[in-house]
């Protein structure tokens, strides 16, 4: 596979650019600049939609503009997949467009190995199975999110409108970039270039003072892990010699060799220091612990970013990170366990969060987090198509119910409470919503038959398979029940019961940042310009919930039917389903470039003398050279078997515990049985709402030291470095001050001082002729 | 001859508008710089790319003959590079002058038009003196400036302005004239015949800078390290490196925009460049020696400039001291003494000239507008300014380091010289290897170096979104007497602005702004030409530092946190 | 070519020119004398005067004792620069009387430290 990779790829000198594509486009039959217009298209929509800016354009044409160009990126990436990655074995191939940080220079003459050295970090694309599939959901979900914030968005047409848009176009080239990237400084323009999307869209009620503090702490937490990122790209690069993939996994080859033959102790420690760089990075863009904390707040952006950049792509980046550098990350003992626990943690806490949570977009921002765990334990076992898998059927079913979520808001006014909210469904004109709500709903918490039911057992039969991650797959057994209450609990309570609701607060246009509003004449008025909150009254008008409109309605049905759709996607092709074949093909499977090329087989699975401090090296051994090994069991019996029924019997106890707490026998929306069960269990619950003070536990230990040694070195800087460099300045005009009384101002003082002089050299003269 | 144009011409404009009538200063100015840009561009199409190592375009006409002081001029890839930002950064500074400058309005145009011809005297010169004379003379025009139309505490900021970086540069000429003088009593006999037959003036009289530079090589340890620390005594409080800084906000905070903008822009690129052009080529033993100690300043003021950054209410101090922590990162990659270190290191002058420019003319329309600098008084003007928001996003986003912007390319390329920087790579210190490491380069810096500086992007976004969400974000809030923030306000305000401003920004103000948005984004985007053009000088450079560096790094520099065994390492290269 | 050369008088005995110099720092010792007792700015610079014709007086006598035309030279100078001076001087003289209505020297002590 891996010459096959090497054959296909064409590393291009920086000289020759335009060879290059031509070259990859020729091997292929057909131009190659359709891969370019994928990346380009979303980019050319955030410049039209940042010229609807500066002339003022007050119509819905932004959001035609946007939804046509991702459709058509769409539309290409389709085109891409059909033509290369259908069949059953496919080649990665690159596109290149253009240099970027490209140069290179002699190498030391004393130095070993090549005598050149470049850094070559293009515009240039690498299309295998793995990002051919992550920009198939990327694209067609961004097209059908944009449709909805056509409509969602549509009570600030104007500078605000278009603002949304070119940001969300930004982000969907930053998201090409970050997947379809040929190397790993490409990558990190994306993965930044998604934050900084993130960030603007989390800020987009900018007049919120907690919208714009919430941009800020997604923007600085990610950058934390950023650095991690940034680390192990200089890393690779100072141990490889390159940063684009198709030659890194190429000269990785012989550390994967000896990880497959089983011999670790051979690998150097700065190898395996590589993939643990990396997952930091992976854990702060995937909100996973200790660098979850942005996420939830995350959601004082509009529903569709929560919906697109939140749940279903941005926050997935981590993932496709770790899949793509899935071959180092099989060279180190510890990187997978890592990330196996910090996964497994991350899901469990999260989810005991999210159960105690009212705030129905803050619950799905939480249970994000935790299905992001999920999809880190399915790489960290070892099941690298599970995870993908998840990845996949999640990002449907999330952006189904975000999607969902935001129509409840925006027909209720912005009310999110569940206390505040019921039997929505019966309702006039919320059938598709509550349909829509209701599909997610089953997806999430993986009720039989459901592509959420798959993709979830994927993993978890795999965390029991695998040896020595049993406990892991106990805590996420856990956690599919507690996922399945809190989903339903949010079910039961706002979409089925009796119908009672009371309005949000908000009133679309009198709140939202309408920064086209503000001109010359009222802005006198507006000097102090109300907040997001205070603006109560406008509500007065409008007591009746507006149920969506077709553009929100389309999209919650076709996702609705993706999602179940995607069931599918588990019974064809190969046999974990489709996903799992073009995972196996791409890096991130076993097959490929960890293929065979005469490694030493039948070595032992561990060297002698050498203890397994973990999992991995007898597994990835096992991988290598016997396929799949059924070392492990749950209760006896094959996990993948067994998983089926155990799952759907947690989630059906989870649902089961719903309904009993928060729909039978419910009279009201805000009371339910659950709230008789609350002073059981003493002050957890109160502190599961709280989010177990990990902000607070963070503000404490990090920020406000932070602040006080700031404030410290401003007072070092203004007292002791400035004033050592006063102090030097103001002793000569001490000294000054000593000596001035000598200047008398009396001419004769000055003759007499002349006069003595004189006598003084006249007696020296004298005293040296004599 | 088209170095020395663009040396005359902002003189000889400087003249026309001394004597010129006020209503004309203006315009002659604009041209005057202009013409400057131009010529700078086409000397940039009339150099030869290729030999960009090589100083070209040059011209000398003895000065002092007996002194062996020349008219010398010439420049490579790097200087020119220099040129060109100093010839746009010119127009720019003029047009941002417009309604900020009512009074005595000549004087202050010619002194801009002189520090113009200054700047790009320094960048041009090849001759010791002759640099060391335009160096200098930055300081009177900018001290002019700042205390004729600076703000409040202005003469304090001018005073502690000139002294400060002038007593410094007196020891530094103290340095260049040992150097001259070790020359002076070199030995020709004993100079090999390949280096006498390139340096023909090599042993005699002269203040050459190419030939000082082969000099200074010859001299011994000690005495190299003598000069370089008299020469950064000089070009490191210009920088400024972290004790040696305080002069920087301070001078920063109280300058009219112009002169912010030129003392981000260029100004202190005058340090990072003498330390270019002289430090490192001249002395290369010292410099490979104390490389380690430099660059920890740098580290320490990486982190102390950020962190002090973020607790400051007067948005124009915070963006100075975020020069502090910025030129950090420049001079780290300096000192990481390898081409990707170099490289970073040349662009990073050039993007923070761009970004950090841009970010004081942001702040100096606003102080136009609200008579303030104070965050607590200044919020959300993005209901109010949406151009100027978007322009401040953007250059806080050039300025962070957001890759696909230009201030990321040199960052990154800083970062990963310091990381690649080590000579305990690949020699066995951290576990077998089965191949050579790849990309490491001699040198006593090394990941740790990489990765406490890398933290200094987490403090930038710190500060410069703290900064961003302040004042562009949140709730509009602007301070009493401007509720309305119409032109009404500010003309009746107190002086006789000439055409009130609009609330927004105008037309002259964005053509301001969008040549450095443009170039922020091409640089950002595209940077391979920048990059070839400076590759040659680089690589002279790096070729001259990396024997010592070597030699130092199997010996076991002080500092180095884990030395290499010398046995291990002559092992290695037995291999 | 120097004067004696060209058969000019015969070369100053060292007495002779002690005697000169006598005179000079005579001169010159009166004038400090005379510029540190007095008061009044006329007289004070009437003292500088005499100091400085000492000065002439003995760079001609060390000129005619070296039988070159150095020190007559040099006094030419003198004369010229003294008269400039002196011009300029009782221009301010007088300024500073117009000012003071006095021309005592204590009335201006304005270089006070």
């Amino acid at each position: 596979m891996l010459n096959l990779i090497q054959d296909t790829i064409v590393h291009t000198q920086p000289e020759s650019l335009g060879a290059a594509v031509e070259k990859a486009g020729h091997a292929h039959g057909q131009t190659d600049w359709s891969v370019a217009a994928i990346v380009a298209l979303p980019l050319l929509a955030c410049v039209l939609t940042g010229l609807c800016a500066a002339l003022r354009v007050k119509s819905k044409l932004p959001a035609w503009i946007t939804v046509a160009s991702l459709a058509g990126a769409f539309a290409l990436t389709l085109k891409t997949f059909a033509a290369h990655f259908m069949g059953a074995e496919s080649h990665p191939f690159v596109v290149h467009v253009f240099d970027w940080v490209t140069f290179s220079w002699a190498a030391d003459a004393h130095a070993q190995g090549p005598q050149t050295n470049e850094l070559a970090a293009n515009f240039a694309f690498y299309l295998d199975s793995l990002s051919a599939l992550w920009m198939l959901f990327v694209t067609g979900l961004a097209t059908l999110i944009a449709l909805y914030a056509s409509e969602y968005m549509s009570h600030d047409q104007g500078a605000g409108y278009c603002r949304f848009f070119a940001a969300f176009s930004l982000f969907v080239f930053s998201m090409a970039c970050l997947v379809m990237a040929d190397n790993l400084l490409l990558l990190y323009l994306g993965w930044e270039g998604v934050g900084l999307c993130s960030y603007l869209l989390i800020g987009y009620f900018y007049k919120k003072p907690s919208a714009v503090a919430a941009a800020k702490k997604a923007f600085i937490i990610n950058r934390i892990g950023d650095l991690f990122l940034a680390m192990g790209v200089m890393l690779i690069f100072v141990q490889f010699g390159t940063v684009e993939y198709s030659v890194l996994f190429e000269k990785a080859r012989p550390y994967i060799e000896l990880a497959r033959a089983g011999q670790f102790s051979q690998i150097p420690f700065l190898v395996k220091l590589i993939p643990c760089l990396l997952m930091g990075g992976a854990f702060g863009k995937s909100a996973q612990l200790p660098l979850y904390v942005w996420l939830p707040d995350a959601m004082e952006g509009p529903t569709p970013v929560s919906a697109l950049i939140h749940a279903a792509t941005m926050v997935t980046a981590g993932v496709f990170l770790i899949a793509r550098t899935y071959p180092l990350f099989l060279l180190s003992e510890i990187a997978l366990p890592v990330v196996a626990w910090v996964g497994a943690l991350t899901a469990l806490l999260s989810a005991t969060i999210g159960m105690a949570q009212f705030d129905i977009k803050r619950i799905m921002a939480y249970s994000t987090v935790s299905q992001l765990g999920y999809m880190f334990c399915g790489l960290a076992v070892l099941s690298p198509s599970g995870g993908v898998f998840h990845v996949v059927t999640h990002a449907f079913f999330k952006a189904l119910l975000f999607l969902c979520c935001g129509a409840v808001m925006h027909g209720f006014a912005g009310q999110l409470d569940l206390r505040k909210l019921s039997g929505v469904m019966k309702v006039p004109g919320w059938r598709i919503v509550g349909f829509g709500m209701l599909i997610g709903c089953l997806n999430l918490a993986g009720f039989p038959l459901t592509a959420g039911y798959f993709s979830k057992d994927m993993i978890l039969a795999e965390a029991f398979v695998t040896p020595g991650t049993a406990v892991i797959g106990w805590i996420l057994l856990i956690t599919a029940g507690l996922t399945a209450y809190y989903t339903f609990r949010v079910f039961f309570r706002v979409f089925v019961g009796p119908v009672a609701y009371e309005l949000g607060d908000e009133h679309h246009g009198a709140d939202h940042g309408h920064d086209d509003g503000h001109g010359h004449g009222d802005a006198h008025g507006h000097a102090q310009a109300k907040g997001h909150a205070d603006a109560h009254g406008h509500g007065g008008t409008h007591h009746e919930p507006h149920a969506p409109g077709w553009a929100i309605n389309t999209v919650l049905a076709t996702l609705a039917v993706l999602s179940l759709a995607a069931t599918g996607l588990y019974f064809v092709g190969g046999d974990h389903g489709a996903v799992a074949g073009l995972v196996d093909q791409s890096s991130a499977g076993f097959h490929s470039p960890l293929a065979h090329h005469g490694a030493a087989e039948g070595a032992p699975a561990h060297e002698a003398g050498h203890a397994v401090v973990s999992y991995v090296p007898e597994f990835v051994h096992a991988r290598a050279h016997g396929g799949e090994v059924h070392a492990g069991t749950i209760f006896g019996a094959d996990p993948h078997k067994a998983m089926y029924f155990i799952s759907a019997g947690v989630g059906a106890v989870g649902i089961f515990v719903a309904f009993w707490l928060h729909l039978a026998g419910r009279k009201s929306a805000a009371t339910s049985r659950a709230d008789a069960l609350l002073p059981a269990l003493g002050p957890i619950p109160g502190w599961a709402q709280g989010k177990w003070y990990v902000d607070e536990f963070y503000d404490f230990l990090v920020r406000k030291p932070l602040w006080v040694l700031s404030h410290i070195f401003y007072l070092i800087d203004s007292y002791l470095v400035d004033g050592l460099v006063d102090f030097i300045g103001a002793a000569p005009r001490a000294a000054g001050k000593v000596i001035r009384p000598s200047q008398s101002g009396e001419l004769h003082g000055y003759a007499l001082g002349m006069a003595g002089g004189l006598v003084i050299l006249i007696v020296i003269v004298a005293l040296v002729a004599t | 001859m088209l170095l020395m144009a663009a040396i005359l011409i902002p003189l000889v404009s400087a003249v026309l508008i001394a004597a010129a009538p006020e209503a004309r200063a203006k315009t002659i100015a604009l041209l005057g710089t202009l013409a400057q840009l131009v010529i700078a561009c086409y000397a940039a199409t009339v150099f030869d790319w290729s030999f960009s190592s090589r100083a070209q375009l040059g011209m000398s006409v003895a000065w002092f003959e007996g002194l062996g002081v020349s008219l010398s001029l010439g420049a490579d890839g790097v200087s020119l590079v220099l040129i060109l930002l100093t010839g746009l950064l010119g127009p720019i500074c003029v047009l941002a002058s417009s309604t900020a400058i009512t009074t005595r309005i000549r004087t202050y145009y010619a002194w801009l038009l002189v520090l113009q011809a200054a700047m790009a005297g320094v960048f041009a010169a090849r001759d010791v003196i002759l640099f060391y004379i335009c160096f200098e003379f930055t300081l009177i025009p900018m001290f002019i400036l700042i205390s004729l139309w600076g703000s409040t505490n202005r003469r304090k900021a001018a005073i502690k302005f000139f002294l400060f970086t002038f007593t410094g540069s007196v020891v530094a000429l103290a340095g260049l004239v040992y150097v001259t003088w070790f020359n002076a009593t070199l030995d020709r006999g004993a100079v090999p015949q390949v280096i006498l037959s390139q340096n023909e003036l090599l042993g005699t009289w002269t203040f050459d800078v190419s030939t000082l530079i082969t000099a200074g090589q010859m001299m011994s340890a000690s005495e190299q390290a003598w000069v370089l620390l008299a020469l950064m005594a000089g070009f490191a409080v210009k920088v400024p490196l972290f004790p040696v800084h305080t002069w920087l906000p301070l001078a920063h905070t109280e300058a009219p925009t112009a002169g912010s903008v030129i003392l981000a822009g260029v100004l202190l690129k005058l340090g990072t460049y003498a330390i270019y052009r002289f430090a490192l080529p001249m002395v290369p033993e010292a410099v490979a020696l104390y490389a380690p100690h430099l660059s920890m300043l740098c580290v320490v003021g990486i982190i102390y400039g950020g962190l002090i950054c973020w607790v400051q209410t007067d948005v124009k101090k915070l963006v100075a001291y975020s020069s502090v922590a910025h030129l950090g990162f420049c001079m780290l990659g300096m000192f990481a003494l390898n081409n990707t270190g170099i490289t970073g290191s040349i662009l990073y002058m050039v993007n923070h000239g761009l970004s950090t420019g841009a970010l004081f003319l942001l702040i100096g329309m606003i102080y136009e507008r609200y008579h303030t600098r104070d965050m607590n008084q200044l919020g959300g003007l993005a209901a109010k300014m949406p151009v100027w928001a978007t322009f401040m996003v953007f250059f806080t986003m050039a300025s962070v380091g957001l890759p696909g912007l230009n201030g990321f390319v040199s960052e990154f390329l800083c970062l990963l010289g310091a990381f690649q920087a080590s000579s305990s790579w690949g020699s066995g210190a951290w576990g077998s290897d089965i191949e050579p490491v790849a990309a490491a380069t001699p040198g006593a810096l090394g990941p740790w170096f990489a990765m406490i500086a890398g933290t200094g992007m987490i403090i930038a976004a710190m500060y410069l979104l703290y900064m961003v969400g302040k004042v562009v974000w949140g709730p509009l809030k602007t301070p009493h007497g401007h509720a309305g923030g119409h032109a009404g306000h500010e003309s009746s305000g107190a002086d006789d602005h000439p055409a009130p401003l609009p609330t927004d920004l105008s037309g002259r103000e964005i053509v301001t702004l969008m040549p450095l948005a443009v170039l922020c984004l091409v640089l950002g985007v595209y940077p391979k030409p920048l990059m070839n053009a400076i590759q040659g000088s680089v690589d002279q450079t790096v070729a001259v530092v990396r024997e010592p560096l070597r030699t130092h790094a199997v010996t076991g520099a002080p500092a180095k946190p884990a030395p290499a065994s010398p046995a291990n390492t002559h092992g290695e290269g037995a291999q | 070519m120097t004067l004696a050369q060209t058969g000019a008088p015969a070369p100053m005995a060292p007495s002779t020119l002690g005697h000169y110099l006598l005179v000079s720092a005579l001169l010159l010792v009166i004038g400090l004398i005379g510029f540190v007792t007095r008061r009044n700015l006329i007289i004070m610079f009437l003292c500088t005067e005499l100091m400085f014709q000492a000065a002439g007086l003995a760079a001609v006598a060390f000129g005619r004792y070296h039988l070159n035309l150095t020190g007559q030279t040099l006094v030419i100078f003198i004369l010229t620069v003294a008269a400039a001076e002196a011009a300029m001087a009782l221009a301010l003289v007088v300024l500073l009387f117009r000012r003071k209505e006095s021309l005592n020297a204590e009335e201006w002590q304005d270089l006070k430290g």
